[in-house]
């Protein structure tokens, strides 16, 4: 078996000898280029019958290959940068439902500008009446922070290791998306004590999606409730951040891991 | 079935007159369900070239399966359990534990209320999003034109938006722009140069955030944001390119002594 590529089946040649449609071209196009990476005629056809229990057989690992069985453990802890994400997304996960029975995302009470809202004082609850709600507060902050760290390493790690190459595209690109959606998860998170650092956190923010042209000022109703801060700035943002992010993060996260089941795991080379 | 001379009788149904949508439809018995090839003959269009093309794949993988010289074996590697599972659970714990005594010394910091009436000094987000605040300090190099008079074209918010869009482009076509069997920096030294430039370049933007702590002149420290990340880029290129020679030397050695060419 040479090292080369194997190339038997021409799908494109064949694809060209069709005379199709543009619009069949672009659907087998899709349908080749996905199905190269995810083999979902494997899935399908279980689905068609279950006749078809075709075993896909994994070709020789690199590891192999190249007999580097014995100097793979030291790689280990960058390989398990995804996985200690998904820890500490868990672990703030449950600091976070904790800290939800306690929180309230409202300005109200603030006599004059300035003054303590609710939500700053029932942060000051948790930190200071709350039994362990110090301690609660703190790991949830830290866990985010330890989460935020890992998947920036994580993407070096699959970056400088090349593993993004041809089959993994997609999860790459998914792995870009979890990495805006994370950080967004963080600002929202940081808005909500709203302190003077969150608010002025948030004031860029509008101003930024405010500058964005044409869906600028749509963007700023969207996530900020409106071009100048308040009550609804805090709800929108909290509903961001316990109830969206957390369902489309956990999706994602959930379909990246899938992917890289279904793939394997990049090996180091 | 039903005639005038018929007299209506429980027994029978008007079939004209009946309003419930006639008799059951008929389920196809186990044995008449369209196998396979029933279902790929009826299909058409879209879906009949689907089934093509799926046969095709499996063709493939049938063949590629026959040409094989893999054999089935038992896997000489790592076993999952305990050997494996001891392992992930060391380094969880161990991570847990290290958040767990970080939250513990480094409590978290809390300031004033929100007042919108006076602006803080400094604003800051978390650590993580410094690279992206930097990029909103890039107003000395918006680029302006001379016909407005010095205008500049796009807003500084704006200029700091399509930074964002440009570095966030570039991350998600790196697939599609690097392409090819190589796994190692080595292999690649011009890609891992690019790399280290962009990890570099997050790193000062960072500090460009932050400038207020760093007691620089701005223009120095405007030149160092740039200036840094391509000095790192081109020592990592030339490290590299040097490391190359040996590493592949060593890899074919390697894979020559497992396949010696015939």
């Amino acid at each position: 078996m040479s090292l080369k590529k194997q190339d038997d089946m021409d799908h494109n040649a064949w694809l060209k000898s069709q005379d199709l449609t543009a619009i069949e071209t672009a659907f087998l196009t899709t349908l080749i280029w996905l199905d190269k990476r995810l083999r979902i005629v494997d899935y399908l056809e279980l689905l068609e019958t279950m006749y078809y229990r075709a075993n896909l057989q994994m070709p020789k690992s690199h590891t192999e290959q190249y007999d580097l069985d014995n100097k793979f453990w030291y790689w280990y802890p960058l390989y398990s940068l995804g996985s200690l994400s998904i820890i500490a997304y868990l672990l703030a996960a449950v600091s976070g439902a904790m800290l939800g029975f306690y929180y309230a995302p409202s300005t109200a009470g603030a006599a004059a500008q300035g003054d303590p809202t609710a939500a700053y004082d029932s942060m000051v609850m948790i930190m200071q009446d709350v039994q362990f709600g110090f301690m609660l507060r703190s790991i949830h902050r830290w866990a985010a922070q330890f989460m935020v760290a890992a998947v920036f390493l994580h993407m070096l790690r699959v970056y400088f290791t090349g593993a993004y190459k041809e089959p993994r595209e997609v999860n790459w690109i998914l792995g870009v998306v979890l990495i805006a959606l994370t950080l967004l998860f963080g600002f929202s998170g940081y808005v909500l004590p709203w302190k003077q650092l969150s608010f002025w956190a948030a004031q860029i923010g509008v101003e930024l999606a405010l500058a964005t042209p044409i869906v600028g000022e749509w963007a700023a109703q969207l996530l900020f409730g409106g071009f100048t801060l308040g009550q609804a700035t805090l709800v929108r943002m909290y509903i961001l951040h316990v109830f969206v992010l957390p369902f489309v993060v956990t999706a994602l996260i959930a379909i990246h891991v899938g992917i890289v089941w279904v793939q394997g795991i990049a090996e180091p080379h | 079935m039903t005639d005038d001379t018929t007299p209506m009788t429980d027994g029978g149904t008007d079939d004209e007159a009946r309003t419930d949508g006639g008799p059951p439809a008929t389920v196809p018995p186990d044995d008449e369900t369209p196998t396979w090839s029933d279902r790929k003959e009826r299909s058409q269009g879209l879906a009949q070239l689907t089934y093509q093309y799926f046969e095709r794949s499996r063709r493939e993988d049938e063949d590629l399966r026959a040409e094989s010289t893999y054999v089935e074996r038992d896997v000489l590697g790592f076993p999952t359990w305990p050997h494996e599972t001891i392992r992930n659970l060391a380094i969880t714990s161990f991570f847990l534990g290290m958040i767990l005594l970080v939250a513990s010394i480094l409590p978290s910091h809390f300031g004033d209320p929100a007042n919108a009436g006076s602006t803080p000094a400094i604003i800051l987000p978390d650590w993580y999003l410094y690279w992206s605040f930097g990029l909103l300090k890039l107003s000395p190099i918006n680029p302006d034109l001379a016909v407005l008079g010095g205008n500049i074209i796009v807003s500084n918010e704006l200029y700091g938006l399509i930074a964002h869009g440009a570095i966030f482009g570039v991350i998600t076509l790196v697939p599609f722009l690097n392409k090819g069997n190589a796994r190692r920096p080595v292999e690649e030294p011009g890609w891992a140069a690019l790399g280290v430039t962009g990890v570099i370049l997050a790193i000062t933007l960072a500090v460009l955030a932050i400038q207020n702590f760093f007691p620089v002149p701005l223009e120095l420290l405007f030149s160092l944001v740039f200036m840094l990340p391509v000095a790192g880029g081109v020592i990592t290129y030339a490290v590299l390119k040097t490391m190359r020679e040996g590493y592949m030397y060593d890899l074919n050695r390697r894979y020559y002594m497992l396949r010696p060419p015939k």
